[in-house]
């Protein structure tokens, strides 16, 4: 598809940010993310095609102002969904139930 | 499919999941020839970035028969093996007037992406 | 939150395994990254036979070295010499390296890399601070399909004396991506 993804060439997006000594992971959630790719891709929901297709169809605008690892959460949620695994309201659900037990 | 599980992981990760696939297909091409690349807009899954449609190059290398991602996305499991190809773009062909001095691009290239161009 | 939220929901469904995913980061964190590559890097100035197997099929000769698996299933190996210097980018994703190089680094995945290294690889370098005279070709290499890429870059001068191990301290990843050269040692 001719989506934000495909950047080749674009101009204006800005100088190339570089950080010394980077983690792989700067913050915890996204290890847990990147882990979840491995249990995911092993229970065979969906293959690397289908996810970097879902990566794709992302709203252009968040595309660019979310980070990697928020690309693949939005693809789990995008593909589970569609494969009927989980649905957003129950994530809705789930989410709201943790705050409330005030577990962050 | 199998839950992934601590004992599982290190084989998972040391294995891979190559997208390689053993078929008989015959290549399109070979290392040498002229091809242009074709001018598609499929609003499905394609490898096939926008900088390099309809545009001519050259095969560096045939590094053989891989799952077709456009297929791939659409079928849920490794479609439509082909031949995927190295080819050379020169900056020029694809930037004009505005490429860099002697800068060129390669990009990995599926035979259904191509076709046969005058050399 | 949305992420434990996620995890918690596939945990109670038995999808997923949450001390699995422990050990898919710690594995990641502790034994994968760029040290691999250098250690690729280093065997090949050092071993003229081994140098020719990894650019004929690098990913059988990285896996003489123990490096293989996802995202480097199908490695190919580009040489830096004084003509011609290599860079590589995913413009449609970030396609890396995995068992050679670790996780890529924020930049390699950022829009500003992605859009202008294939159109302007000069000036991507010159922001790296690298800057090679017009009689160099630039190769920029897009790993779009599932072919990944290492580059092999230019051994610096004055390091005949050094040993592998010694060698494989010079080498960084970035100049395992090509938006680096290899420094020599300081004397």
């Amino acid at each position: 598809m001719n989506g934000i993804h495909d950047l080749g060439g674009m101009h204006g997006l800005g100088p190339i940010d570089q950080e010394a000594n980077e983690p792989y992971f700067h913050e915890e959630w996204e290890g847990r993310v990147f882990g979840m790719f491995f249990a995911n891709f092993a229970q065979g929901h969906f293959n690397v095609d289908q996810f970097r297709h879902a990566i794709e169809r992302m709203d252009p605008a968040e595309y660019l102002q979310s980070s990697y690892y928020e690309h693949w959460l939005h693809a789990f949620e995008t593909l589970l969904h569609e494969k009927g695994i989980i649905s957003p309201d129950e994530l809705d659900r789930k989410q709201a139930e943790l705050s409330q037990a005030g577990d962050s | 499919m199998p839950l992934l599980t601590r004992d599982i992981v290190g084989g998972l990760v040391a294995g891979g999941a190559s997208c390689r696939m053993d078929a008989e297909v015959a290549p399109k091409f070979k290392a040498g020839d002229k091809v242009a690349t074709l001018n598609i807009n499929p609003a499905s899954h394609t490898r096939l970035p926008r900088y390099v449609r309809g545009k001519h190059g050259t095969i560096t290398h045939d590094h053989g028969v891989f799952a077709f991602p456009d297929s791939s996305a659409e079928s849920g499991t490794h479609s439509d093996p082909q031949h995927v190809y190295s080819v050379r773009f020169e900056g020029e062909e694809l930037w004009g007037k505005d490429a860099n001095a002697n800068a060129c691009l390669y990009i990995d290239m599926f035979d259904s992406y191509l076709e046969a161009a005058e050399s | 939150m949305r992420v434990k939220a996620l995890e918690t929901l596939l945990s109670e469904k038995g999808l997923v395994d949450s001390s699995a995913i422990d050990t898919v980061i710690e594995l990641y964190e502790t034994k994968i990254g760029p040290r691999n590559g250098a250690a690729v890097v280093a065997r090949a100035w050092s071993d003229p036979d081994y140098k020719a197997r990894l650019l004929e099929n690098g990913t059988k000769a990285i896996a003489e070295l123990g490096f293989e698996g996802v995202q480097g299933e199908d490695m190919m190996v580009v040489e830096n010499t004084d003509s011609v210097h290599n860079v590589v980018v995913c413009t449609l994703c970030s396609c890396y390296p995995w068992p050679t190089l670790g996780l890529p680094p924020v930049w390699y995945k950022s829009a500003p890399y992605r859009s202008k290294v294939v159109r302007d690889p000069r000036g991507v370098l010159s922001e790296f601070g690298v800057e090679l005279p017009d009689s160099v070709e630039i190769r920029v290499w897009d790993s779009n399909a599932e072919l990944r890429y290492l580059v092999l870059p230019n051994r610096p001068a004055g390091t005949d004396d050094l040993s592998e191990a010694e060698l494989a301290e010079l080498v960084t990843r970035d100049s395992m991506i090509g938006t680096a050269l290899v420094a020599a040692p300081a004397s």
